[in-house]
């Protein structure tokens, strides 16, 4: 019970702090939503068209661009008035298709098409989904060429005819086959991601800086108080181990649950879930115990436990995904708790798995928690009981 | 009444250094002990013994029969113990802090709850009960400090300095608190290196120095241990010639003479001899203006005994 006591007191001391609103609740998601961001999704590249009002060829290249999937498309007056809404972020592309488009096809002429797009990454996409559509039409099209051409039909002729051939899906088909495991399947949502490397990076971190508040203790005498009262030095011990458990397993429950009613983040098997966040959280409550009982001073203990979790957990693979590591560095994020687990999400997210498929990182984890709170408990004994 | 504390033999070395040196005493119930000596003298050493704290090399502690040590809870729910230091979250409410401590004294929760209500009464904080104790004057967080050593209603307080640092209306208030728990059968360990507060507080004073204690008894009994005495002078005009010889006649005093305008009369107990003496010195014609009687105090103790002062 005074275990409870205790532990209660240190997850209300961090809910009351205003600076922890921020860092342990807003920070997080907020980074999240970034990487979500980055990652894409949530929007539609557009494309803005201009059409030329008299050209069956540009009405069928405009019509091909529209029915394109995973764009979407406006139609523009004028290329002034496209070239304005790109600039102006809009449209990310824009495709000018002038009136004679069909005249110059007729006379077999080479076609030009216009494409404008703003100077990002986007732009080269939406150029290859623009060429893509651009094509299908101008595949009938150089068929007539050919056949009017060849024949006494005329281009308007042939292309009547080629226009049904091209749509009916008689070209050869190239089928596609990925071979293995696709690192990042498309199943997986925008911000899957982003959440559970920065539930990983979080965790620890508040864990860490957590610290701090132990050292607070122990410096304004509270700690020696409690073992004035009839209170034993074991019951302290465990109760600010569970302080710092509590405190992790709240930010950590806060953001999978925020995730997964805001951004849709399906965290797989929720046993296996709750399971990974509890082994990481005990990681993250011994490491910062540790630290509460190696340093003196809070502010030196706070900065660098910052530092340090910013290192592991990029060491470990919460700011750029593990899986693009060398082989070499892939062993070496692996001595830290966050590359497992990432490794024991990343299993429960991508691949389906249930806690009976995470059991090697949960036991990994299970030794780094009990390795370092039996360390954090071996020194805060000696620093809470030395005169 | 019997005691409810005995130290007895109590010895702490760190290192080479001798902190606490075969302190021994005991305090009864309702009595209020001091500790005066000053800083680095070893009070805090032997307090720490005393609540379990810290262990001794030898000697041991009995609070209410029940030996106290660190590696034992035992006995611990009959004390109270109010640190030096501020030993509350700075970042929880008066009342949380309260509560925090008193469950760890295991108090259930209407008891706590009443007790609550009572401490914060007591100290004058209960219109400041919600508030955190980060936003505290310094004496109101003394206060709150001596109040989590009440809350549980123990046999025993132990307070060490608890006034250091406070303005004077708070200072007041607590050693007005301290009297009234002695009042009430409540047994007080005192440590202070302010001889006034161990004057006005304490039934028995124990000085301490260098890790030892140097004196024990009531103030009376150390002033006579180091044979001070109380001063009487009275300013006077006439035959101060003949009023100091007679004076120096009476029984009790120990020797008077005449000084410019007064005579200097230096007894044993000064309230004891003063009507008479009075009454000799009119009888020997001279006019009595004024009579200004000056007790030995601790201080003078202290300086007898230890060669310094008690701030040195």
């Amino acid at each position: 019970m005074k275990i409870l006591v205790i532990a209660a007191s240190n997850v209300r001391r961090m809910l009351r702090d205003r600076s922890n609103i921020f860092f342990v609740f807003i920070f997080p998601i907020a980074i999240i939503l970034l990487i979500g961001a980055q990652f894409g999704g949530g929007v539609d590249p557009r494309i803005g068209l201009v059409v030329g009002s008299d050209d069956q060829l540009a009405a069928d290249i405009a019509e091909s661009i529209e029915s394109a999937e995973g764009i979407e498309t406006n139609r523009f007056e004028s290329e002034a008035e496209l070239v304005e809404t790109v600039e102006r972020g809009g449209a990310q592309a824009g495709v000018i298709l002038p009136n004679g488009l069909s005249e110059v096809a007729a006379r077999g002429d080479v076609v030009e098409i216009g494409f404008i797009s703003r100077p990002d990454g986007s732009g080269t996409q939406l150029q290859s989904v623009a060429n893509a559509a651009i094509a299908k039409v101008m595949t009938a099209v150089g068929a007539a060429q050919f056949a009017a051409s060849e024949t006494d039909a005329s281009f308007e002729e042939a292309l009547s005819t080629s226009r049904p051939l091209a749509e009916d899906g008689s070209s050869i088909g190239v089928e596609v086959t990925a071979v293995g495991e696709a690192l990042f399947p498309s199943s997986m949502g925008q911000f899957d991601l982003g959440a559970s490397s920065q539930l990983v990076l979080f965790v620890f971190l508040t864990a860490m800086t957590g610290s701090a508040a132990l050292i607070l203790s122990r410096q304004l005498g509270i700690t020696k108080r409690m073992l004035s009262t009839p209170t034993s030095v074991s019951t302290v011990i465990v109760g600010e181990s569970l302080g710092r458990l509590g405190q992790a397993l709240v930010q950590g429950l806060y953001i999978i649950g925020l995730t997964f009613l805001v951004f849709r983040v399906d965290w797989g098997d929720p046993l296996g879930a709750l399971l990974l966040l509890i082994a990481f959280s005990a990681v993250g409550a011994g490491a910062g115990m540790l630290m509460g009982s190696i340093f003196r001073n809070d502010q030196q203990a706070a900065g660098i436990g910052v530092i340090l979790s910013i290192g592991l957990a990029a060491l470990g693979g919460s700011m750029l995904p593990i899986e693009l590591f060398s082989p070499t560095m892939k062993t070496v994020a692996h001595a830290t708790p966050h590359a497992w687990a990432l490794d024991g999400f990343a299993e429960l997210l991508r691949r389906e798995g249930t806690a009976l498929d995470i059991l090697p990182e949960l036991g990994v984890l299970a030794a780094y928690a009990v390795v370092l709170l039996a360390l954090a408990s071996w020194r805060l004994k000696a620093v809470i009981t030395r005169p | 009444m019997g005691n409810i504390l005995e130290a007895s033999g109590l010895t702490r070395t760190f290192d080479q250094l001798i902190a606490v040196d075969d302190v021994s005493f005991e305090i009864a119930e309702g009595e209020t002990f001091g500790l005066l000596g000053p800083n680095g003298a070893g009070k805090t050493t032997s307090i720490s013994m005393i609540a379990g704290l810290l262990e001794p090399d030898s000697g041991r502690v009995t609070v209410e029969g029940v030996e106290i040590s660190t590696g034992s809870t035992k006995g611990k729910a009959s004390i109270g113990l109010v640190p030096q230091e501020l030993a509350i979250y700075p970042d929880l409410t008066a009342v949380e802090n309260l509560v925090f401590f008193g469950r760890l004294y295991g108090m259930n929760r209407e008891e706590l709850a009443r007790r609550v209500d009572e401490v914060l009464d007591v100290i004058g904080l209960t219109d400041r009960r919600d508030d955190l104790t980060k936003e505290f004057s310094g004496g109101m967080k003394r206060r709150l400090n001596i109040g989590i050593g009440l809350l549980h209603r123990p046999r025993m307080l132990i307070l060490d300095e608890p006034t250091v640092g406070v303005d004077p209306q708070s200072r007041n208030a607590i050693l007005e608190s301290v009297e009234q728990l002695s009042s009430e059968g409540m047994a007080v360990l005192y440590t202070t290196h302010y001889m006034e507060e161990a004057e006005r507080l304490c039934d028995r004073v124990a000085i301490i120095d260098e890790g030892a204690i140097q004196a024990e008894g009531t103030r009376r009994e150390l002033v006579a241990l180091v044979g001070e005495t109380d001063r009487i002078s009275i300013a006077a005009e006439g035959d101060l010639d003949a009023a100091s010889s007679a004076a120096g006649s009476m029984s009790g005093v120990r020797e008077a003479v005449t000084g410019d305008h007064t005579i200097e009369v230096l007894a044993a107990d000064a309230s004891s001899i003063l009507p008479e003496l009075l009454g000799r010195v009119s009888g020997a014609g001279v006019n009595i203006h004024g009579v200004e009687v000056i007790e030995p105090n601790l201080e003078a103790v202290f300086l007898h005994l230890t060669g310094k002062a008690l701030r040195d």
